[in-house]
């Protein structure tokens, strides 16, 4: 951190409950998706290919209990969630024309204009629709294949397994890109496995529809140090 | 503590979306459970008349022990000796295979 973000305003990009929620899918979805293509592609003899089921299933029962308090004691934010993946607008069709400016900087060294975004730009609104839905058809085939496989319907446990199988290969390659663009926005990541905020002048840059719109001024004194400054 | 200066407004959850939520969450359980339940209740079903078949069949059975069996006895008689003989230990045991790969 430098000395000039020091001192100048920060915001509260990742609530604590969010931020648990994350780890929640580090320690959860993470393991279950790596030991997914384990199981999917056998490489292994017949103890590591048991043994990969097991951290399978723990993996599982994180994802799925950390879904669970997610929602019962962060509604408010799993709202907003859904609120943000479902709000499309001309914007978020000319990010997604030049691609959010990612390729032409990442491959040409070049910054181009880019259409301003709220607190989720519009890949990231892609893969929470993504992430909402296969999450949800992920957790309810995967149990319905554990619990009921020998009582329910061929058929039926037949096409969960395939949904599980097609689904689990894309959420999981996609949790790569989400990983390197992590990473890649390097502020982002010291926020989320931070302390949850966001030098002010960083998320303007980032997120300028959100500051101007969605964020306000801490109210009471308790959480602002001397010396920290409130942008106009 | 972590220091910052602003915020997220609060999300204000109106009592339609609320209604919406819940309905939806609710809806999802509901069905799960009538579910799950149904397909175990069937299969205890099939079970329970599958054991009501077979003591119908005992009962109509004028043996009802294997080792009393006529074919099988005269089996040993003629072929394998007795249980547990060899040949029968190499006809009639089988053997591990790994179908791991195969499922």
């Amino acid at each position: 951190m430098s000395h000039h973000d020091e001192h100048s305003p920060r915001v509260l990009k990742h609530p604590l409950i969010s931020r648990l929620f994350h780890w929640g899918l580090i320690f959860g979805f993470l393991p279950a998706a790596l030991t997914g293509f384990f199981i999917w592609l056998k490489p292994f003899g017949e103890d590591l290919q048991n043994l990969i089921m097991q951290i399978h299933i723990v993996g599982a029962c994180i994802l799925t209990i950390s879904c669970i308090l997610y929602t019962i004691f962060g509604l408010d934010r799993i709202v907003a969630f859904v609120r943000r993946i479902f709000t499309w607008d001309k914007r978020d069709t000319a990010w997604m024309l030049v691609f959010g400016g990612y390729p032409q900087k990442m491959l040409l060294g070049k910054t181009i204009p880019v259409p301003p975004m709220g607190k989720m730009n519009s890949g990231q609104k892609q893969m929470g629709i993504m992430m909402l839905f296969g999450g949800i058809i992920l957790i309810v085939t995967g149990w319905s294949l554990y619990a009921f496989l020998p009582v329910a319907p061929k058929a039926v446990m037949y096409w969960f397994d395939m949904l599980h199988l097609v689904i689990g290969i894309f959420l999981g390659l996609c949790l790569f890109a989400h990983i390197f663009l992590g990473v890649y926005n390097w502020g982002e990541f010291l926020c989320m496995f931070g302390d949850g905020t966001q030098p002010l002048h960083e998320a303007e840059h980032h997120n300028p529809v959100w500051v101007a719109n969605e964020i306000e001024p801490v109210k009471g004194d308790q959480t602002v140090r001397p010396g920290s400054q409130q942008a106009g | 503590m972590a220091r910052y200066d602003y915020v997220e407004k609060a999300v204000k959850v109106s009592r339609r979306e609320f209604l919406g939520i819940v309905g939806v969450a609710g809806a999802i359980l509901w069905t799960g459970a009538y579910v799950a339940t149904d397909l175990v209740h069937d299969r205890n079903k099939y079970i329970k008349m599958r054991a009501q078949g077979i003591y119908k069949d005992d009962k109509k059975s004028k043996v009802r022990q294997s080792h009393n069996n006529q074919a099988v006895t005269d089996m040993y008689k003629k072929f394998a000796h007795n249980p547990l003989s060899h040949l029968a230990e190499e006809l009639f045991h089988t053997k591990y295979v790994n179908r791991t790969r195969l499922v």
